[in-house]
């Protein structure tokens, strides 16, 4: 007897065991720290997210603020990657710590899937209400049906104050406003309770008498049919019809506290707007790009034609988020993350104003840490070795144009 | 242990251990039904039951129903032909939204802060007790499939359209207009559950205009009987290894 008691203890440990396991399963990606785990050409050839600004660096709760930019759905999308044609403007925080109270792709507001197109840029505003105090990384993320997440680049913002004081008030068509955060909770909980009581109900009137030994004697000797008596067939369609019942009534009394309901929306969102970049008058040719990997510093060979009527230098390269500036030519007053920026990081052979008509071949140096902290240089190892980004140059008048580049990319040991 | 010597020495004795038994026994086929059914549901029935803005009147009431007979066919089976115990659908459920609650409260809540009233399990009491119910009073597999199965899935949308009900009143935002549950998973970011993969009023049966709730619940009942006797017999088969050996009794 010991013996069997001993083995049943154990296996209740077992099984309590697993079903804690169990439970403590699946909780929903509380991290959004992906972004350097993303393969570099994912990062660098999908979309390109620019002129970023985060309005504020800290929050108090229950205050909003908003991520704001233009990104560029990149004309050599690999193929490896599903095109963005179902694709979900979202933002990389870690779980709701902000709620995101809208969302904005082109001045349309974006709560569904959208589909975008190829080579073009647009304009894109996240507004976000701060709900849970401490500091977040909080990036721009485009989803993409059939390529996963795409992050963009990361800022740390500060939520002050205390959770227990947010507020989500929201007017419904039928005229009440109500606190979303804690809306209809208690309703839930009541349905819940009711339900539970009902089958812990059933489940006592059976329990509480002898079980599994005497029964399974009774089953196994042929007299399985007195183990139920006809109270216990009263009970059983008191319970069958109350369970009916109960969920009819609930039913109508639903319906008629909420005579509007309408069903959940969705569907995909077509024929985004689009944002006009100026004209590009300059073109580039990349002649050669290598990465050296002891320097961190990638360096392209560019021939750059200016096909316009007045003078330009380069002053930006734009590559996974990271900004290599050339401070003679442009320097960033958006305060723009300190590990993506590197200010000084942009060196070219001749920089001086390329005059209308002229075409120039120059040594382009895009050297910083943020190669390897952001591990860009892994973009060697993959199967399709090429870089792409975005050049900015500057007129004479401070115009700014943008040229993308995409080319094959050497890495250089020594 | 043999049989010819008795482990206890009277019948008192003998009626408190088959009790403690019962209380092990029970206790062991809760948890690990809460464990087995919890990962199956979750895998099968996921995001559908996790989110709000997956409730919809299509996919969720013929998902729902069809994945979460299983574990009650199951243990059914073992409980009613070996026991004549009909509450094998009710405490497999009971096990199951015990561990659903648990998950749903400190992990999505506790841990992750998303607000209860996103994440609340759905309600599969109602078709587990009326499927104790039939079997007990008509001691049949069949019948308790075809009808048990059929009510097990029409039972689901309304059991759970009072508590998902408030969510569902209209409300425009920002030129839009969307049901309180849409604007729940717009504005508690999930940064792994982008919209596209939500999947909703997505279906075939447009034919039927705008009373589509009953027609997919029917169309989850018919098959919850199919996977009702699939999984009877799953449960049968395992029962077939008992606990309590012949050389114990
Ligand atoms: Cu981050």
């Amino acid at each position: 007897m010991k013996l069997i008691k001993d083995k049943v203890a154990k296996l209740s440990f077992v099984a309590l065991l697993v079903s804690l396991t169990a439970a403590m399963f699946y909780a929903p990606a509380a991290s959004a720290h992906g972004e350097k785990s993303q393969a570099a050409f994912m990062r660098m050839r999908t979309i390109h997210w620019f002129d970023l600004n985060w309005s504020k660096e800290e929050v108090p709760v229950n205050e909003t603020m908003t991520i704001s930019g233009k990104f560029l759905v990149f004309a050599g999308w690999p193929e490896t990657v599903d095109k963005p044609e179902v694709s979900f403007l979202n933002v990389g925080i870690p779980g709701p710590v902000f709620i995101r109270a809208g969302s904005w792709i082109g001045g349309q507001l974006v709560p569904r899937s959208v589909s975008l197109e190829l080579g073009e840029t647009y304009e894109f505003k996240v507004l976000l209400k701060a709900r849970r105090p401490g500091d977040w990384h909080v990036h721009s993320m485009m989803n993409v049906q059939g390529g996963g997440p795409i992050i963009g680049p990361g800022k740390w913002v500060t939520i002050t104050g205390s959770m227990r004081d947010f507020v989500n008030p929201v007017t419904t068509l039928t005229g009440q406003t109500i606190d979303l955060e804690h809306y209809a909770l208690d309703n839930v909980y009541f349905w819940h309770a009711v339900w539970f009581a009902i089958a812990f109900a059933w489940l006592l009137f059976w329990i509480k008498r002898p079980l599994f030994v005497p029964r399974h004697i009774a089953v196994a000797s042929g007299k399985a049919d007195t183990l139920i008596s006809a109270g216990d067939k009263k009970v059983a369609m008191l319970f069958g019809v109350g369970t009916l019942v109960v969920v009819a009534a609930a039913m109508g009394a639903a319906n008629e506290k909420y005579p509007i309901t309408t069903p959940l929306q969705a569907g995909l969102i077509r024929g985004m707007k689009t944002y006009q970049m100026p004209e590009a008058t300059v073109s580039v040719k990349v002649d050669d790009a290598t990465y050296r990997v002891p320097g961190r510093a990638m360096q392209m060979t560019l021939t750059i034609t200016n096909n316009g009527d007045s003078a330009v230098r380069l002053g930006e390269f734009n590559t996974a988020g990271v900004r290599f500036l050339e401070p003679a030519v442009h320097e960033d007053e958006t305060n723009y993350p300190d590990d993506l920026l590197a200010e000084e990081g942009l060196t070219v052979s001749d920089n001086s104003p390329l005059a209308p008509g002229e075409t120039r071949t120059v040594e382009v140096t895009a050297s910083d840490a943020a190669w390897e902290v952001y591990r860009l240089a892994d973009l060697i190892y993959d199967p399709d070795s090429r870089f792409a980004g975005l050049l900015f140059f500057w007129d004479e008048n401070g115009t700014r144009q943008m040229v993308t580049v995409d080319a094959p990319l050497i890495p250089s040991f020594i | 242990m043999s049989a010819s010597q008795s482990a206890v020495r009277s019948r008192a004795e003998a009626v408190q251990v088959s009790r403690t038994f019962d209380w092990m026994i029970l206790f062991t086929l809760f948890t690990a039904v809460l464990g087995g059914y919890h990962i199956h549901y979750m895998l099968t029935g996921g995001d559908w039951d996790f989110w709000t803005d997956w409730k919809d009147r299509r996919l969720w009431v013929t998902v729902a129903p069809i994945v979460s007979i299983t574990f009650p066919a199951a243990v059914q089976a073992c409980l009613w032909w070996r026991y004549r115990l009909p509450i094998g659908a009710t405490l497999s459920v009971v096990a199951l939204m015990i561990g659903e609650w648990i998950n749903r409260y400190f992990n999505f809540w506790g841990w992750t802060y998303f607000p209860v009233n996103i994440c609340f399990p759905s309600n599969l009491l109602p078709g587990a007790i009326v499927l104790d119910v039939i079997l007990m009073l008509g001691n049949s597999m069949t019948l308790t499939a075809v009808v048990g199965g059929l009510a097990y899935g029409l039972l689901f949308y309304p059991g759970n359209w009072p508590i998902i009900a408030p969510l569902h009143v209209p409300v425009e935002y920002n030129g839009m207009m969307m049901t309180l549950a849409d604007l729940q998973g717009y504005h508690y970011v999930r940064t792994g559950t982008p919209e596209y993969i939500r999947m909703v009023e997505k279906g075939t049966l447009r034919t039927f205009g705008k009373d589509v709730a009953p027609v997919s619940a029917f169309f989850s009942g018919f098959v919850s009987i199919i996977i009702y006797f699939l999984w009877h017999f799953f449960g049968r088969w395992f029962a077939k290894t008992d606990f309590i050996s012949d050389d114990a009794t």
